[in-house]
């Protein structure tokens, strides 16, 4: 299978079940509330290091956010239950709250498992803090020396897609940028996923564990770097000098699905040799992306 | 999903009538016959079926629509606990008495004492919400423990008398004395407001809180929100200091 001349491999991004919440942040204006999301969503690149996975999911007019300010929608993902509760009040307790004039909603009202998160954080009003029920939800407010931190007592949370992602394999690390990049641009702003990497793009693919380090659970996927294509078991066609990977985390499959499909078209450009994906040979995770398969009908 | 029932008054209430009863649990599950059922007191005449007083018409579905001039209705949604209630035109007192939960939501004037507590008892509104779109009497929210009541046009003496907590918003003037005694809660002025003397002024500041109420009741209710109320400042009265203190006044103000 090719797409506008790159061959698609017959391959699959192998990804895993997380639990996932939308965080929407709002505040004065933009300024404060890409301060805040930005806060928010860093050091989170994967559960690997970082304990949990956020990005930012889009930016919101102020038409569409709760309070008619300018807002953002964050997505953060753990592993397990008890792993989101701890990691949105841990950021949203040191992001969000400590960021002038934000508030800070649940993103997924009709989720029906609910963590405590406001409840959690309005202890840091010492006992000034009071709570407002606005349309069933309740909302605490925390006095601050700026004013006052509005937060929503319980967070939606959903079981999501995480770690869907696929490969583009380059002649140069400028054709793979070039279109890393453009598929990062056709997948933003795309409702119900987010990119956890710099940029979206991830240059360290990983494989499970180590070969010299036991105790690492991921080391450098060595078949695909280009400089050990002569010293490893290389999965790299000839004429390969660059990888970069777009990892896709999601509400759920469907999401990741589309975001690989509009992200794997645009890749598909001058100076990249195949697309392919990251797998543990489907053993470990439930969810299987498979690219021909998602790619269906758009062949060129 | 139904368009709920519809009571329409078959001719002007000639003495005062006490609906307290009429929407008591389980009402949003009531067919028209069996709502019609219900009982009216009237001051004079005593007890009354619903049906001789509305044509009730429609399925239950969680709401009903009074249509008719209830100026003489007392007590109109007292105790309510879910459901959707819609008057089309004006109540007299005590409406909303104590309700504990859904919506009632007037399109007149409300007489005194809306969404208060009855007499006798400490608590008024323990949750819901109480829209009333023109003004409302006096004591209006009056013990309040939980919910909001939004009045559009003025609120009378007394709004949010000894609240407990809760939220009154008045979008017109506020009367005499509002907020006197209340321990906590909120009372959000709009228009005219004099705190009482035992109310200290803290700060003047934006709550974020007000512009997700203010949002959410033009969102829901189509009520006559103002961009100036949603990015003005407002002036935060601590009180009442007599009483527990942890109750506000929020006057908005020019900015």
């Amino acid at each position: 299978m090719k797409i506008r001349g790159v061959f698609i491999e017959d391959t699959f991004a192998e990804a895993f079940t997380m639990r996932v919440a939308r965080i929407v942040v709002t505040a004065r204006s933009t300024r404060w509330v890409q301060a805040a999301a930005l806060k928010l969503t860093g050091f989170a690149t994967s559960v690997i290091g970082c304990k949990c996975e956020a990005g930012i999911e889009r930016e919101l007019p102020a038409t569409e956010t709760p309070d008619g300010r300018p807002g953002i929608s964050v997505l953060l993902m753990t592993m397990s239950k008890d792993d989101l509760g701890k990691r949105l009040i841990e950021r949203i307790g040191q992001t969000v709250l400590t960021c002038p004039t934000t508030a800070c909603y649940d993103g997924l009202p009709q989720a029906p498992d609910r963590v405590r998160v406001g409840s959690a954080l309005r202890f840091f009003g010492d006992g000034f803090q009071t709570s407002k029920i606005v349309g069933g939800e309740r909302f605490w407010r925390i006095p601050v020396m700026e004013g006052e931190f509005l937060v929503q007592e319980k967070f939606g949370m959903l079981e999501g897609v995480g770690g869907g992602n696929f490969l583009i394999l380059a002649r140069s690390v400028d054709a793979a940028l070039a279109a890393a990049e453009a598929a990062v641009d056709s997948m933003t702003s795309e409702l119900g996923i987010m990119l956890p990497f710099p940029g979206g793009v991830v240059r360290s693919g990983s494989k499970v564990g180590a070969r010299t380090v036991k105790s690492m659970i991921a080391s450098t996927n060595d078949a695909f770097c280009p400089t050990l294509r002569a010293i490893t078991d290389s999965a790299l066609p000839e004429g390969v000098n660059s990888v970069l990977e777009i990892v896709i985390d999601g509400v759920d499959a469907s999401a990741v699905t589309a975001a690989m499909r509009r992200g794997i078209d645009a890749a598909c450009r001058d100076g990249v040799v195949a697309i392919s994906a990251g797998n543990f040979g489907g053993k470990l995770g439930p969810h299987h992306f498979y690219l021909r398969k998602i790619m269906h009908g758009t062949v060129v | 999903m139904s368009g709920g029932l519809l009571a329409r008054l078959k001719s002007p209430l000639q003495q005062r009538a006490d609906f307290s009863e009429v929407l008591a649990d389980p009402w949003i599950t009531l067919s028209a016959g069996e709502m019609a059922q219900r009982a009216v007191y009237l001051e004079r005449d005593g007890r009354v079926l619903l049906g001789d007083l509305f044509e009730l018409q429609g399925e239950p579905g969680g709401r009903i629509r009074f249509v008719g001039d209830l100026e003489n209705g007392d007590r109109l949604g007292a105790g309510l606990k879910q459901g959707e209630v819609i008057v089309e035109g004006s109540v007299g007192s005590e409406a909303g008495l104590a309700m504990a939960g859904g919506a009632l939501d007037i399109t007149g004037d409300a007489g005194p004492r809306a969404g208060a507590a009855p007499l006798g008892y400490k608590r008024g509104m323990t949750g819901g919400e109480l829209i009333v779109r023109g003004s409302a009497g006096a004591e209006a929210g009056a013990s309040m423990r939980r919910g909001l009541l939004a009045i559009v046009g003025s609120a009378g003496d007394k709004a949010g008398f000894a609240m407990i907590a809760g939220t009154v918003i008045a979008f017109g003037s506020a009367g005499a004395e509002s907020g006197l005694w209340s321990k906590r809660g909120s009372l959000i002025a709009l228009g005219a407001i004099l705190p009482p003397r035992t109310y200290a002024y803290a700060c003047t500041y934006e709550p974020a809180f007000v512009r997700l109420m203010l949002t959410r009741l033009g969102l829901r209710y189509r009520l006559p929100v103002q961009q100036r109320h949603l990015t003005g400042l407002y002036r935060r009265y601590s009180g009442d200091l007599a009483e527990l203190g942890k109750g506000e006044i929020l006057e908005w103000v020019a900015q």
